[in-house]
């Protein structure tokens, strides 16, 4: 067989990413200064970026046809690889004080980011689930780190029970397209489908397991149940990068699952994902408002803005696409920031309840205000960048003739506003129980201000990136 | 023996997979019904690549063996980390997260 597709150049940011992960597991050995992991893994991610540049703007397939270098997964990995550098940041204290075995948890932030990648980056099945499968079992080790607490275990149980099963959902919906299609390249399953040899119950079956199994992925209803729990038990860094990886990485997928490979089938799924995006969004946001606990309010407000986000697929226009770009990018930036300022408050001593956020505002202005940016932006309030992501999802909709989704979404932000709101009156309005001021260490500091100024800057100058996110769309 | 028969068992497989992860309450046991799952689908690709006379559908195959190994270590170090913590059989005793707090 001719080796002429491997391109060693274009592979370049999986192949330092999977050295870093290595490097950590072999650097944990040698030091006892856990913080030069951190570094090293910084390091790492900013090489991967840097190699991404070679490979901007050009359209290739390479290693027989399994990875493809597009912009789409060019995008993509951005997002990835600052969801990971953001994620390093805040995990440093926190891996200190929970003493976490450092090299492990490091390597495997490394190595989930890898499987991130293949999802996003390849148009055969048998990669995509490859790369579905590396987070997967990455991130069942991740959320189990904390071995002494008992909720983390069980966060870890449930997680690898279900998302396994769903991963054999996945699987058998593979094998029923590939049984129909003869094919596991996308671009060919939609060829067979348009020309029509395929026998379509059974591709049909296939398209729902399909469905299903990365339903399961970014937690929406009714594929949700584990969310909540895996999240609230985990580590707090770790909820932030599954919340927001994790789910661009499962939306990366959708998205070339279905706009690529089975277009001929949007009838069916367009309907599909519109009930699941009501479903999701109103589902999320009725059930965080009863919520106590922060971390769990941030899950069920992630089910709700998943559902946001599939607005997106249910209106199956480049339109529609380049929207649920921009506001993964965005929800990216904003649900790390506000899960630093939870870390920050979790570190200082006190515990992950809501009631622990009591009087933030004078023990730490600069964060409280932060928080109450990030809320902001996630219930969709002008300037801020989710103002921006949600009005784009939003003239999707009525481009598409969906003014009724468009609706719900208006109507679900409204919804959304006490429960972020009842965390913000907690901050300025309750006296905390002890006044002195809380001690920022410099990497969540760095982390924060990071993210408020995307957060800003993408409210105040969402043109140029959309046109950006625009044009990306329209190659996929 | 036709390939519907083949398609037919890993159906079943699947099923009963499905149906196991539903009723059974031992985690290791809940742990086995999502392999059955996995070699439900594994086998129907094996009897689509001979059906269909293609070799993709045997990579496809290796591969998901391998990943489901992968899996299953990974699963029983966490079960080992659940009993460690008290000798919990039922996973309707591993209740600490939820609603209730």
């Amino acid at each position: 067989m001719a080796v002429t597709g491997m391109n060693f150049t274009l592979l370049l940011p999986e192949l330092i990413l999977v050295a870093t992960g290595i490097l950590l597991v072999l650097l944990d050995l040698f030091t006892e200064q856990k913080r030069v992991l951190v570094y090293a893994g910084l390091a790492g991610v900013l090489a991967s970026l840097l190699a991404l540049i070679p490979g901007f703007g050009t359209t290739a397939s390479i290693w027989a046809d399994m990875i493809q270098v597009d912009s789409l997964a060019g995008f993509f990995k951005i997002v990835f690889l600052a969801v990971t550098a953001l994620a390093l940041l805040v995990s440093l204290e926190y891996v200190e004080r929970r003493q976490i075995q450092a090299g492990e948890f490091y390597a495997l932030l490394i190595f989930a980011t890898v499987g991130m990648f293949l999802m996003a980056s390849s148009l055969n099945l048998l990669v995509i689930y490859l790369g579905l499968e590396l987070v997967a079992i990455a991130s069942y080790a991740l959320v189990g780190l904390l071995k002494q607490d008992g909720r983390s275990v069980e966060a870890s149980i449930k997680y690898l029970l279900v998302s396994s099963a769903t991963s054999a959902v996945f699987l058998f919906g593979i094998s029923l397209v590939y049984g129909t299609t003869g094919s596991l390249a996308l671009p060919q399953i939609a060829q067979a489908l348009a020309a029509g040899a395929a026998s379509q119950p059974v591709l049909f079956a296939g398209m729902l397991f399909l469905l299903a199994g990365l339903a399961f992925k970014v937690a929406a209803f009714p594929f949700h149940m584990w969310a909540p729990d895996t999240y609230e038990g985990s580590p707090t860094p770790i909820s932030a990068f599954l919340i927001t990886g994790a789910e661009a990485a499962g939306f990366a997928a959708l998205l070339r699952v279905f706009l690529v490979g089975l277009p001929g089938l949007a009838d069916a799924w367009t309907t599909i994902f519109a009930a699941l995006s009501v479903l999701t969004m109103t589902y999320g946001n009725v059930t965080a408002i009863s919520q106590t606990k922060i971390k769990r309010l941030m899950a069920y407000s992630a089910i709700a803005q998943a559902g946001y986000v599939l607005v997106g697929l249910a209106v199956a226009t480049g339109q529609g696409t380049a929207a649920m770009l921009y506001y993964l990018l965005v929800y990216a930036f904003m649900t790390v920031g506000a899960f630093a300022v939870i870390i920050l408050v979790a570190n200082s001593g006190a515990g992950e309840e809501i009631s622990d956020f009591r009087g933030l505002s004078q023990r730490s202005p600069f964060f409280a205000w932060a928080l109450v940016i990030y809320f902001l932006s996630l219930i969709g309030i002008p300037p801020t960048a989710g103002f921006f992501g949600k009005l784009n999802l939003f003239s999707a909709a009525i481009a598409a003739d969906m003014t009724w989704l468009a609706v719900v979404m208006v109507i679900n932000s409204v919804i959304s506003a006490p429960y972020y709101f009842k965390v913000i009156r907690t901050m300025f309005l309750e006296e905390a129980a002890e006044a002195e001021p809380v001690r920022a260490p410099a990497s969540l500091t760095w982390a924060t201000a990071i993210t408020l100024v995307v957060t800003i800057l993408l409210g105040l100058v969402p043109d140029q990136v959309y046109s950006w996110v625009r044009l990306v769309a329209g190659a996929l | 023996m036709p390939l519907a028969a083949y398609l037919l068992v890993s159906l079943v497989l699947f099923v009963l997979g499905g149906l196991g992860l539903m009723i059974r309450r031992n985690p290791l046991v809940l742990l086995m019904c999502v392999e059955l799952m996995w070699n439900g689908a594994n086998l129907a690709f094996v009897a689509l690549g001979r059906g269909l006379e293609a070799m993709s559908a045997h990579v496809f195959a290796f591969v998901v063996i391998t990943v489901a190994a992968a899996e299953v270590a990974i699963g029983l170090a966490i079960l080992v980390l659940v009993f460690r913590g008290k000798a919990r059989q039922d996973v309707d005793e591993v209740n600490l997260l939820g609603e209730r707090g």
